[in-house]
């Protein structure tokens, strides 16, 4: 992000360790006004830690946080009173049922309109269940109702960890178009998730942290166009002979087989270069039983974080020949 | 005063609430009827007398506030910790916080909820011991004439909130070592045992357990009024030392603030992860 742009949210050299574990290694985050920020990370990366850290529930060793546009730190809870969360696990009273509890939530921070509770739990879909004991609710339905909690005080800036665990696929889709609405009449909505694909869909702009530091930030557009990769599937046999031969239109690197017989190789390319890539190996007398290209912000997580790729594990990518 | 009313529906509805006031005054109601009953079998006239002091107003008045208020004392504590260990444990403290509510505020409103329904529990104990009395009256074939002493009656309030006062100490222990234990049971188990163990500790330490909590909370209530209540885990028992009414009360005081102190500055420079 350039400076001078105004941020909702920005972190500086934010430093967190627990005992000798070191959660945050100075992480630098700067969130825009007014977008769906995606906030990617592997297990461990430090992603809650820091969800914890702007909400207040942790106290950072030393760096700095803003909150919009002002400085956030111990007693300055009142600053919260503009920011929604879901951290964790949704966690509700389970004797009280899904009314009660966002009264009883309402009751806590920033005064909430009168009827602001009702107009959630027809956002959320749970006014039909909303007299039933949360105890009683699945997965989803906290989820749900955690959203709804964020919502309360109808915040400039939500945060959100993990919000799509345990939704059906309706519901995810129904979140989405919820957040999307959000940063559209100006909210900045923070999401951290492990659902890249989720998050390619949602995201405006997406930082990946890995081992609690930020390895990129960038627009969504800015970091797919880096990352356009076209991947073809070929008999075990023809993998050396393929990348000779790819090789020389673009870098292309082979994964490990994974059924013993074919294997997928990774040209670095433009994605609509797929029909030219099939062609040259055409021309080599190799046939791919399987070719798919695309912008693969699964691919760059896992170079960014140290994982390795998987292709065609998420469905990330446009299939383009007879899958194999 | 948001976070007090809504502490205050929220206990309302919990069923901790009821299961405490229920096992008190469902004990408190079995004793007395069951002794009334027992009373009116038992050959031995001198111990037919003794059983039957339990019925026979005025002087029940005292035995059941002193039996809801010995009592009350362990569920207090119970009580007490299942409130504060639960915020710890389901994660309603964590949503306050990000909420940007205080800690503090959230805390010490919360327990000023608990405090309120110690009274009403204590209330609602003391009547259901009353209506008990006269039924075990009625079964034993004793007048109930004393019902209405007004020395009695008139001495009752005061009395009753000294015990309030004291069973409120009681339940800040409580809360006090839930939110220490960031746990419900891990809170109920340490207050159930210090509450215990203060009982056992007076045969060795009298000198030393009469300042205690449990202890002092008993011997506030010691006013050498007509058939004061005392007598529980450190109080006024045979044989055992206990401080003056008026000191005991200070000291209750003294806990209770310190009590409270302690749950708020750990709750303040706590980290929540849960």
């Amino acid at each position: 992000m350039t400076a001078g742009t105004d941020l909702a949210l920005a972190t500086r050299d934010l430093r967190k360790s627990y005992g000798k574990r070191v959660a945050l290694a100075g992480l630098d985050l700067s969130v825009p006004s007014g977008v769906v920020y995606g906030f990617l990370g592997p297990n461990g990366a430090g992603k809650t830690t820091t969800m914890r850290l702007l909400t207040g529930l942790l106290h950072p060793d030393s760096g700095s946080i803003q909150l919009l546009g002002s400085p956030f730190a111990r007693g300055d809870r009142r600053r919260l009173f503009r920011v929604g969360a879901l951290i964790e696990s949704p966690s509700f009273y389970p004797y009280l049922n899904g009314r009660q509890n966002l009264r009883e939530l309402a009751a806590t921070g920033a005064p909430v309109a009168r009827n602001r509770v009702e107009e959630l739990l027809e956002l959320v879909g749970l006014r039909d269940r909303a007299k039933d004991k949360v105890s009683g609710y699945s997965l989803g339905m906290k989820q749900r109702l955690g959203i709804a909690g964020a919502l309360l005080s109808d915040p400039q800036l939500l945060l959100l960890d993990e919000p799509a665990n345990g939704l059906d696929p309706a519901g995810i889709v129904a979140m989405r178009e919820t957040l999307r609405h959000l940063a559209t009449i100006g909210k900045t909505v923070f999401v951290s998730s492990h659902l890249l694909a989720e998050i390619q869909v949602m995201a405006d702009v997406v930082g990946i942290i890995a081992a609690g530091r930020l390895v990129r930030e960038g627009t969504m557009q800015e970091l797919l166009s880096s990352q356009q990769v076209v991947r073809v599937r070929l008999p075990l046999a023809d993998a050396d002979a393929a990348l000779g031969v790819l090789t020389a239109i673009a870098p292309t690197t082979a994964a490990p087989d994974v059924d013993g017989k074919t294997t997928w190789l990774s040209v670095r390319t433009e994605s609509h270069r797929a029909a030219e890539v099939n062609r040259v190996l055409a021309g080599a007398g190799l046939y791919a039983s399987g070719i798919e290209s695309g912008s693969d912000l699964e691919m760059l997580f896992l170079e960014l974080t140290g994982g390795e790729p998987m292709p065609g594990s998420e469905g990330t990518f446009q299939g383009i020949g007879a899958g194999g | 005063m948001r976070i007090f009313v809504s502490g205050l529906r929220k206990l309302v509805g919990r069923p901790a609430s009821f299961v405490t006031l229920g096992l008190l005054a469902g004990l408190l109601a079995l004793i007395i009827i069951a002794t009334a009953t027992v009373a009116t079998r038992d050959s031995s006239t001198a111990a037919q007398a003794r059983a039957l002091v339990l019925v026979q107003f005025p002087g029940a008045y005292d035995l059941i506030l002193e039996f809801i208020l010995g009592l009350g004392g362990l569920f207090a504590v119970i009580y007490g910790a299942a409130i504060a260990g639960s915020e710890w444990g389901w994660g309603t403290l964590k949503n306050a916080v990000a909420r940007g509510e205080s800690r503090t505020r959230y805390l010490l409103l919360s327990f000023g909820a608990v405090a309120v329904m110690v009274a009403v529990g204590l209330v609602i104990a003391f009547v259901v011991g009353i209506i008990a009395a006269i039924i075990g009256a009625n079964i034993a074939g004793v007048p109930t004439t004393g019902l209405t002493d007004a020395a009695t009656l008139n001495r009752m309030p005061a009395q009753f909130v000294r015990g309030w006062f004291a069973v409120v100490e009681e339940a800040s222990l409580g809360f006090a070592i839930a939110t220490l234990a960031r746990s419900q049971l891990a809170g109920i188990g340490a207050g159930i045992a210090f509450y215990f163990g203060e009982t056992f500790a007076r045969l060795f330490l009298p000198d030393i357990v009469k300042y205690l909590p449990f202890a002092v909370a008993q011997a506030s209530l010691n006013t050498g009024a007509s058939g004061s209540v005392g007598g529980g885990p450190g109080g006024g028992g045979a044989g055992i030392t206990s401080l003056p009414a008026d000191t005991a009360l200070v000291l209750v005081a003294v806990w209770l603030i310190g009590s409270l102190l302690v749950a708020v500055v750990f709750t303040e420079r706590a980290e929540i992860t849960g």
